[in-house]
């Protein structure tokens, strides 16, 4: 009753039935950087959200992928769309202990500007897949393409949801506005579970929405998936069939990133040590798993390549803010 | 129906399945106990652990920890004022006051009698009807919602204590407490004066422990030596009278709970509150409230179960998250392979029916651990107040940082203890405060969705039946009890 993070340990162990630690005393991999003692793999967002789903895979992938293991264990910093979570490990400039799994976020907090960080302020690790949305309606709803949701709105008031003020969906709509010159009602919730509730429910016309939240309801028929939001189709069998908004005359497209960011300033050993783990990572069977379970596109990036896939989503973040 | 439920059970007594059920609710009943720890971090914490289990075995388990949690949160709410999860906040309030009066063996059994029943009641409204209140759940919109908050907020009265007035200051208190942080539309940051860490609002349960808690071991320092409570073993046995007096509220509670329970969103905490504000309105008792009136735990805790569990309706029959446990435990079916959706039903009956099953024996497993518990874990009063306020301050503080591993919250559990503890000092009811910072967030989130689905026309609410039903029970809510006094006085009046 002390300590919850020790009864919680002590839960763990006493349930894996296994206890011992490997400790870290052999060289890694010769790059003369190593992490000392644990390291903390920060998600900005609650427990069972895509980016704890995303921060639990990848922390588990490399301490089974990294000799000598790694003990890595996963902190939630929720609050504040992850500005609290991307504002702690700000303040951990140099500390190459830390890691943090990244989504949209980054660059979509700078552009509200409540922050005071930008994505320049990190040290990007590694993109480890994309998660692109879907723009979904109500089983009744008459459309029956994005182009038509877009005329729709043209001519009369169209609810749509988002799951944040901060939300890449928001950020979506907005370049779909931009693009297509119209505007939609916002209905503002706060996940993507609330956001399929309303359009079961009727509530909203449409939703940006990551296929993994809503593939059970698209295959039972209760919701409908009009158009991609990427920029190619998806090869999954349950989405392969579902149109890119580019193939309907709609010239938008952008993916969700999901990756490892480390603090800025840390040793260019210790950013080539997480790259290497990371591409462990990408080699492993739970990799695999997390990207299939969850929908996702093994699209990847790494370190300065990361960088610069950033600085292209940025652009087109702010240039619709 | 009966077909499915032996095929459920089956699946559920198998001697695996019946040993992780009660790891499950055990791990659960302990995660409960602990403030700041609570069953969403519970499940996700212990998720990857279950991963080498079949789906059905590690299901319900971590369904076991969810429901088990809802009775750990009762016990430190009753015994030390300080509630293991936020649903169990409202019990503090007369359980706490039970335990004063020498009646902590009671107000622990009727808490664990009262969430046995609505558990059972609530589960079988599940299995027979899921599907025709999973279609009552989505219709349910923001406007319908909206209502539902405002309802709320009129059981505000019930919080009051004597004066009216401390109880409606208190309230606004706490909705403008609620104000900081992100603005639910735009996103604008409201009085963070620039801090990242209010951004996502005053957090309502570091909020809770430091007033309750360390508000409390505040007091009582200030009290000096509090002699423990000499309570013999008979007295703490639950008496046949207080079972009786129990039992209105249990029902009521338990319909609270369900209701509440099958809407996404709005979760065991508020069916909570509404249950005991209402259950005050209602209740022959209603001026021992607040003093310990077992009615006043019997009935938040029954709601706090039925709505635990009626949060797998939603969950299971649409497979969209009722609240934040079981939007972990979604995901958990992810991870093993099972796509959650509208089809589970029909393509995995065997793992639904398993895991509905599992619910029953859980619920009966819980009951049986602890209703033999509730005049042990009394005994603990007996320890002197010197020897334990230590421990809650200790508790409190390392409970509130764990919550997000942010001195922050420390801080916040501090500050608000203080509060507490002056608020007590000048007779101010905490209760509305917390129900004001608790509904303010939903109030202010369901009214600007109303107003963006209506066009910011709020006329909009009146287009919609259900929402003026709701309405019109708040409505009556304030303004019925008014009345009746009104024409009792006139009656003595004539009488004369």
């Amino acid at each position: 009753m002390k300590n919850n993070k020790i009864a919680i340990g002590l839960l763990a162990l006493a349930l894996a039935g296994c206890g011992a630690n490997t400790a870290d005393t052999a060289d890694a991999g010769g790059a003369g950087w190593k992490p000392r003692g644990n390291v903390t793999m920060i998600v900005p967002f609650g427990a069972g959200g895509g980016s704890d789903i995303a921060g639990r895979a990848m922390a588990g992938a490399i301490e089974k992928s990294t000799t000598p293991k790694v003990n890595i264990s996963v902190e939630n910093r929720e609050g504040g769309s992850g500005a609290v979570g991307y504002s702690f490990l700000l303040s951990k400039k140099g500390d190459g202990n830390r890691l943090l799994a990244t989504e949209s976020a980054l660059l979509t907090l700078p552009a509200a500007g409540n922050v005071t960080f930008t994505y320049k302020d990190f040290t990007p690790i590694m993109k480890i897949a994309e998660d692109g949305s879907l723009m979904v309606v109500p089983k009744a709803s008459p459309y029956k393409t994005c182009a038509e949701l877009v005329d729709a709105a043209k001519k009369a008031r169209v609810p749509v949801g988002v799951a944040a003020a901060f939300g890449i969906d928001n950020f979506t709509f907005k370049m779909i506005e931009k693009s297509e010159g119209v505007e939609f009602q916002r209905v503002p919730t706060e996940s993507g579970g609330e956001l399929t509730t309303a359009l079961l429910g009727n509530q909203i016309q449409a939703a940006l929405l990551n296929p993994g939240e809503v593939v059970g309801q698209l295959r039972s028929g209760d919701l409908r998936a009009l158009c991609a939001t990427t920029d190619k189709r998806y090869e999954y069998p349950e989405l392969k069939d579902i149109a890119t908004a580019k193939e309907q005359g709609i010239d938008v497209s952008y993916a969700n990133f999901r990756g490892i960011l480390a603090p800025g300033g840390i040793p260019a050993e210790a950013k080539a040590y997480w790259i290497k783990a990371a591409q462990n990572l990408l080699k492993s069977p739970e990799y695999d798993k997390y990207v299939k379970d969850n929908y996702l596109q093994p699209v990847q990036a790494e370190g300065d390549q990361f960088t610069t896939t950033l600085e292209q989503l940025n652009q087109q973040i702010t240039s619709v803010k | 129906m009966i077909d499915n439920l032996v095929l459920g059970f089956q699946t559920a007594l198998t001697p695996t399945n019946l040993l992780w059920c009660f790891v499950g609710v055990l791990l659960g009943t302990i995660i409960g106990l602990l403030p700041g720890l609570g069953s969403t971090t519970g499940v996700a914490v212990l998720l990857p652990l279950t991963l080498t289990f079949e789906p059905v075995t590690a299901l319900i388990m971590l369904a076991g920890i969810y429901y088990g949690s809802q009775y750990g949160g009762t016990i430190t709410s009753v015994l030390i004022s300080t509630p293991g999860e936020a649903a169990s906040v409202v019990t503090t309030f007369d359980g706490y006051q039970m335990a004063r009066n020498g009646r902590a063996g009671a107000a622990l059994s009727i808490a664990a009698i009262g969430s046995f029943v609505a558990a059972i009641f609530s589960l079988l409204l599940l299995v027979v009807l899921a599907p025709p209140f999973a279609q009552f759940a989505i219709n349910f919109g923001p406007p319908e919602n909206l209502a539902v908050m405002i309802l709320g907020l009129a059981t505000i009265v019930s919080f009051s204590g004597e004066s009216k007035l401390k109880g409606l200051s208190m309230a606004t208190a706490g909705i403008l407490l609620a104000c900081v942080g992100s603005d639910a539309a735009s996103g604008v940051a409201r009085y963070t004066f620039g801090q990242v860490d209010l951004l996502g609002g005053i957090p309502f349960v570091q909020v809770m422990i430091g007033l309750f808690a360390v508000g409390e071991v505040l007091y009582q320092i200030k009290q000096g030596a509090v002699a423990p409570l000499r309570a013999r073993f008979r007295d703490l046995m639950i008496t046949r009278a207080e079972l009786a007096r129990s039992r209105g509220a249990i029902a009521r509670g338990s319909v609270i709970g369900f209701v509440l329970g099958c809407l996404p969103g709005a979760g065991s905490t508020l069916a909570s509150f509404m249950a005991y504000g209402i259950e005050k309105r209602v209740s022959k008792h209603s001026d021992e409230f607040g003093k310990g009136a077992i009615e006043g735990v019997a009935s938040p805790e029954s709601a706090n179960n039925a709505a635990a569990n009626a949060n797998f309706v939603p969950t299971l029959a649409l497979g969209i998250p009722g609240g934040g446990t079981t939007a972990v435990l979604l995901g958990a079916f992810t991870v093993y392979g099972i796509q959650p959706g509208p089809l589970l039903f029909k393509e995995q009956p065997d793992l639904v029916w398993g895991l509905l099953a599992s619910f029953f024996i859980g619920n009966v497993l819980l009951l049986v651990l602890n209703l033999p518990l509730a005049p042990l874990f009394a005994q603990l009063l007996r320890i002197p107040y010197g020897y334990m306020y230590p421990l809650i301050l200790l508790t409190s503080f390392v409970g509130a940082y764990s919550i997000d591993n942010n001195m922050f919250s420390v801080w916040l559990v501090f500050v608000f203890g203080v509060v507490g503890y002056l608020l007590k000092r000048l007779d101010l009811p905490m209760a509305p405060l917390v129900l004001g910072l608790v509904i303010g967030p939903l109030f202010e989130k369901a009214l600007v969705q109303t107003s963006a689905q209506g066009d910011g026309d709020l006329t909009f609410i009146f287009q919609r039946p259900l929402a003026l039903v709701i309405l019109a029970i708040a409505a009556a809510l304030i303004a019925v009890p008014a009345l009746l006094r009104r024409r009792r006085k006139q009656l003595e009046r004539v009488a004369h």
